[in-house]
């Protein structure tokens, strides 16, 4: 057994097997073991289990994470019309996409991407464009998580672009880290979505099959917001949907790795 | 299963269920049964305009001969209708000259003429010099052989002239 000294640094060549036991100085003891020793059942047992790491990585990386973002490009348009609860698909405004845009520049701006880790000469082409068909699954999942969570049209729809343009505007140049980002990203979110689906949803008058005098009879405020707000009538279950694909959205950028040479191609 | 075969994997399900989405967002389902009624339009459009490219294209003879029963039988609602199914592309200069007549048919008066018919069988003949500008049918039931003489029934038919007025008008006879 060997003791590390405080001031040791590793060589530079990575490949080289060592079989070492740290020792903390207050004798507590941090064992990292490298049994990788070829020929040996150990060794074997190590590769395979790197192996399959590898493929599980790259099945997260390359299947689960593409159909994750895609699956909230698929939810972040989808609203409930009310009172039948038919599917209503809300293609995603102009502004939609440049805050997608926007976004996408902070992730690499932040280091949560890092451009050089998703593309190189180093790869193979298909390593390349699959790493291409992750990033821009995130950009749609993006563009998709604002068009669900600014509203559709009227006055609020500018308050709240108005508010995300002024945020994402000012994040531009702020120094950020990957978790400050992911919290300050959340945060925003959060916010957008409670502001539609429970402030605003709540304004809004349900719809009723007795025409525009029936529901001022019954519901006189919330009608009169809901026409002066310019406020959509939709059924209670986009909320939940909505809710579910913000949750999605943040599960994904939490599994995305920052490059992908840390994670397959060690 | 190698990291390739994974990454490849991962391109071909990542654009499949992308065009879905798309497919989704541009049909606009309003319900889950609906998806697969769509679903089924759309292959059929997209495989109908893989035959117009590759020059394969061909009308559905079945319905075209129902269409041709209810239009002899003088039911130019289920005529169009089946034209229509025959035809979805609307690639077919005798199809579209049929519909044309239908409206012809339907909308001739022999007082009056329901203008919104021969409107809409002006609008379709539109179609039909894009298609075949020398087309003449060889239906020997039509008396109106070619889209310009169709065309300029209709156009006399809509205009209002003096010689709307003529009493012997009442014994003309329709084409």
């Amino acid at each position: 057994m060997q003791k590390i000294p405080d001031n040791f640094e590793p060589a530079a060549d990575t490949e080289k097997i060592v079989d070492v036991e740290i020792v903390a100085e207050d004798g507590g003891s941090i064992v990292e073991r490298d049994d990788r020793r070829l020929g040996t059942p150990a060794a074997d047992r190590s590769l395979t289990s790197a192996g399959q790491r590898d493929r599980k990585l790259a099945v997260r990386l390359w299947i689960f994470l593409p159909a994750l973002f895609l699956t909230v490009s698929l939810m972040g348009g989808l609203r409930l019309a009310s009172p039948d609860g038919a599917f209503v698909f809300v293609a995603p405004a102009l502004i939609c996409l440049i805050f997608g845009v926007v976004l996408m520049g902070l992730y690499f701006r932040g280091g949560m991407v890092a451009l050089e880790g998703w593309f190189s000469d180093d790869f193979s082409t298909t390593q390349d464009v699959a790493n291409a068909g992750v990033l821009v699954t995130l950009f749609a999942a993006s563009v998709q998580v604002f068009n669900s969570v600014i509203p559709e049209s009227g006055i609020p729809f500018w308050v709240v672009a108005f508010c995300f343009a002024w945020t994402l505007w000012n994040n531009l140049f702020a120094e950020f880290d990957n978790k400050k980002l992911l919290k300050s990203m959340a945060a925003l979110f959060a916010f957008a979505f409670v502001a539609k689906y429970i402030i605003l949803a709540g304004l809004t008058a349900p719809a009723t099959d007795g025409g525009w005098l029936r529901s001022m009879i019954e519901n006189p405020a919330r009608e009169t917001a809901t026409w002066l707000l310019d406020l959509p009538r939709y059924s209670s279950g986009t909320g939940y949907i909505q809710f579910f694909c913000l949750l999605l959205y943040f599960v994904g950028l939490y599994l995305l790795p920052r490059s992908t040479i840390s994670e397959v191609n060690r | 299963m190698k990291i390739k075969y994974i990454q490849t994997l991962g391109i071909v399900l990542t654009a499949v269920y992308g065009l879905f989405i798309v497919f989704l967002y541009a049909a606009e389902p309003r319900s889950l049964e609906e998806v697969t009624t769509k679903a089924i339009s759309a292959v059929e459009s997209t495989v109908n305009k893989g035959q117009i490219i590759t020059g394969t294209y061909e009308i559905d003879q079945a319905r075209f001969g129902e269409g041709l029963a209810a239009f002899r039988a003088e039911n130019y609602v289920l005529a169009r209708d089946r034209f229509e199914r025959a035809d979805p592309e609307k690639r077919d200069a005798n199809t579209q000259f049929y519909i044309a007549y239908s409206y012809y048919r339907q909308g001739w008066g022999r007082v009056t003429n329901d203008d919104a018919l021969f409107k809409a069988g002006l609008e379709a003949l539109q179609r039909l010099p894009v298609i075949d500008p020398d087309f003449a049918s060889k239906d020997p039931d039509l008396k109106l052989r070619t889209a310009a003489e169709l065309r300029n029934e209709f156009e006399e038919g809509l205009k209002v002239t003096a010689d709307d007025f003529n009493p012997f008008r009442l014994v003309r006879e329709r084409k």
